[in-house]
């Protein structure tokens, strides 16, 4: 039987893409989106916003930290059984939590429980995905990452409609239910039947390797640089408009149209990734810095229309950026150890991801305005585009593909020893 | 300074000479609490005893009209505390001052005193004022002007509203629920929770830790139910009391079981079972055609590799032969 050597680049890649599409709707959809929910839980517990937007912080924080353990899984077990698994875990955690009587149950059970079964969902597919494409990689991952932002649009004013007629306890109890879907989009993530596919060495070998390789530790951190600016403007940018006595109605306006850029911004920049020859890492770098300057201009617009266009251009770029960042981990790392790549790098920039709303927060309480948040976002962004630069075959005029010539001819000797495993695994 | 009372009538004898008197007559103005009062050729105010004794804020507003003024001219006033009310109309027309007729009202009946009428160039101003002290005096007062149609302006004295979730609240079985009631601005004397049950309202007592009414600010109360029960959804009413009148605003609850999102719950989660099931079998199958159809494919290359090697006019039987055998 033909083995292939190359990705191939679409028959059930495609569905692969389907189902990445509606795992990452479901997964960040569900948390963009759990902004709903706070007004409620703060009425029904009585407590803080602060204390209730822990919720949503740990669960953010337990999917990106756990990342590493769910790639390290689906290097062992392949990414079907870990992603049908952290499908189960995530509706468990919802169901759990629609019988809280207290905010630490939620912390624990939306937070612990669900946030670990979304680790085990996200990278595992994204790292799938990489294994099915190579030339239409950034395409196909920026089709699949639309899904965060159709599902942000579509699932904001349906939550609303289910708390309207049952409440908290039973709109957790249907986002359950709503979230078991994981399951079944994992059912479809057939391993493909790459040469390159068996894991060379277990997760720790991988891990170690990884750890020594020093594009990957550089790209690690501008990611994190990037990570740290990225999620401001959508946790702030309301609170900006306010402060410029905007009302909450064209404030909310304002961030749909970034978001309708935004996904625009995805579709566009995969397929200009796989379209414009050389390195993935320029576009990324071009969408980054664009993305940084959008962002320090902000505080220096002032106009309803200035502000219009800056949100356009913000939500364009930093969507563009999403799919991309995700196409150069396979051309730095190769797609054997593109799992545990993709882990580390998710919990490594979640760093970032933590770190930064809440300093942009203590710089507004410092200064009494979001200048310097947006400023201070801006010049993260653009850091973290600069170390970009550092990263190898930037500067050619080769786009390096995953599988190099010598890395085959290393592996001949283990294709033959595997194909029997192969045969097992796939049932 | 007290105006003589002879000079103050129901009604000036003539614009004209009421203006010579306010000239002559200079008294300071009280301020006034609404600072939108325009400036008014009355110098003079008729300033009553009571007013006068009680140190209670000024109100002061004004509404004018034409004679042109096709819709009925309105002001909508909250007032929640005893006050002293200055009310102000003007009217500007063209035709004969002297032939206007002006009238007060409050509600419907007309009112025989207090009030003021003077005129400057085509402009007719007329004042009422008195004191609002409790909900009898609250309602709304209105000023006529009369030539060949009748121009009115009317000043609507309420208390202020509450406001309460226009939405129902939605709550379970066993949960415990809080209903707000709040005013902007407003700092009512007393707060009262109602039950309806069916058109009776019921005063809600502080009974046996099931019910507690508190507020954080005065300008808000909270009815916190625990432990509740189906019965416990309907219909509730909070009730502001003021010094000049009550407001109340009307709140729903309803309180469902468990069961009325189980249930679709549970037909979602079937679904995902056998969606997940269908696409598991979708997959055995496909394999096992693919693992039929490469077998096939097997064999035909090792009969290819056969067949090469052995000479070729051979071929043919030998291959058939060998066929047959596998086949079997």
């Amino acid at each position: 039987m033909a083995r292939r050597t190359e990705p191939p680049d679409g028959g059930w890649g495609w569905v692969v893409v389907l189902s990445a599409f509606f795992q990452s709707a479901l997964v960040f959809g569900v948390l963009r989106s759990f902004g709903v929910f706070f007004v409620e839980f703060v009425a029904a517990f009585g407590e803080q916003a602060a204390r209730v937007s822990w919720i949503a912080s740990i669960g953010i924080a337990v999917q990106q930290f756990g990342s590493p353990v769910g790639s390290a899984l689906s290097t062992k077990f392949g990414p079907r059984p870990v992603v049908m698994t952290g499908g189960i875990l995530a509706a468990l955690g919802m169901l759990l939590a629609s019988f809280a009587t207290s905010l630490t149950h939620l912390y624990l059970s939306i937070g612990l429980l669900s946030g670990s079964g979304w680790a085990l969902t996200f990278a595992p597919t994204l790292a799938c995905l990489s294994c099915y494409f190579s030339r239409r990689r950034s395409l196909a991952t920026g089709l699949a990452l639309t899904g965060v932002g159709l599902s942000s649009f579509a699932f904001a004013p349906f939550f609303q409609w289910l708390l309207s007629h049952y409440a908290w306890r039973g709109s957790l109890l249907l986002v359950s239910a709503l979230s078991l879907h994981l399951v079944a989009c994992g059912a479809l993530l057939r391993p493909p039947s790459l040469a390159e596919d068996p894991a060379v060495g277990g997760p720790r070998a991988q891990l170690t390797s990884l750890l020594h390789h020093g594009p990957f530790l550089r790209y690690t951190v501008a990611l994190t640089l990037i990570n740290t600016g990225y999620f401001i403007p959508y946790l702030h940018l309301v609170a900006h408009l306010q402060d410029l006595d905007w009302d909450p109605l064209p404030a909310a306006f304002l961030l749909s149209v970034a978001a309708i850029s935004d996904l625009v911004g995805r579709v566009v920049s995969g397929w200009l990734g796989d379209a414009v020859p050389g390195p993935v890492t320029r576009l990324l770098m071009l969408w980054t810095t664009l993305t940084g300057v959008s962002l320090a201009l902000f505080p220096v617009a002032r106009a309803p229309t200035a502000l219009v266009a800056l949100a356009v251009a913000y939500g364009f770029t930093s969507g563009a950026l999403a799919p991309l960042a995700f196409s150069v981990l396979p051309e730095l790392v190769g797609t054997k150890r593109i799992y545990c790549g993709l882990g580390l790098l998710q919990m490594i920039e979640s760093i970032g991801g933590l770190l930064g709303p809440p300093l942009s927060g203590y710089l507004r309480d410092v200064t009494g305005n979001y200048t310097a948040s947006f400023v201070v976002a801006g010049a993260f962004l653009l850091s973290g585009s600069g170390i970009l630069l550092t990263l190898p075959d930037f500067f050619s005029c080769f786009s390096t593909t995953t599988s190099r010539p010598q890395d085959l001819v290393t592996e001949a000797p283990d294709i033959k020893v595997s194909l029997p495993k192969e045969g097992l695994e796939e049932d | 300074m007290r105006a003589l009372p002879g000079l103050l009538a129901a009604r000036a004898p003539t614009p004209r000479l009421l203006l010579l008197l306010q000239c002559l007559l200079a008294t300071a103005r009280p301020s006034s609490a609404d600072g939108s009062a325009p400036d008014l050729p009355f110098t003079s105010l008729p300033l009553r005893e009571e007013m006068m004794a009680n140190n209670f804020s000024w109100e002061s507003h004004n509404i004018s009209l034409t004679e042109h003024s096709s819709m009925p001219v309105e002001k909508n006033i909250t007032l929640e505390r005893p006050s002293n009310v200055n009310l102000t109309c003007q009217f500007t027309t063209s035709g004969d001052l002297n032939a206007v007729n002006v009238t007060w009202k409050k509600d419907s009946e007309q009112l025989e005193n207090n009030y003021l009428v003077s005129a400057t160039g085509s402009t007719l101003y007329t004042q009422y004022r008195f004191t609002i002290i409790n909900s009898k005096q609250m309602g709304s007062y209105s000023c006529f002007f009369r030539e060949e149609k009748e121009q009115r302006g009317t000043f609507n004295f309420k208390v202020p509203e509450l406001h309460g979730k226009n939405k129902p609240l939605i709550s379970y079985v066993g949960d415990s629920t809080v209903l707000t009631c709040k005013c902007q601005n407003c700092f009512p004397l007393n707060w009262t929770w109602y039950s309806t049950n069916g058109s009776v309202k019921v005063p809600v007592g502080v009974q046996m830790n099931k019910y507690v009414i508190n507020g954080t600010y005065a300008n808000e109360t909270k009815l916190k139910i625990t432990q509740l029960l189906e019965e416990d959804g309907g219909s509730y009413w909070c009730h502001a009391l003021f010094q000049v009148g009550e407001s109340e605003e009307h709140i729903e609850l309803v309180v469902l079981s468990y069961l009325v999102p189980l249930k679709p719950f549970l037909a979602i989660v079937a679904e995902v079972v056998l969606l997940v099931a269908a696409i598991l079998l979708c997959e055995k199958y496909t394999q096992k055609e693919k693992k039929h159809s490469d077998e096939g494919k097997e064999f035909e290359q090792t009969e290819q590799l056969k067949s090469d090697d052995s000479n070729g006019i051979e071929n043919n039987v030998p291959r058939h032969r060998k066929n047959e055998s596998l086949g079997q």
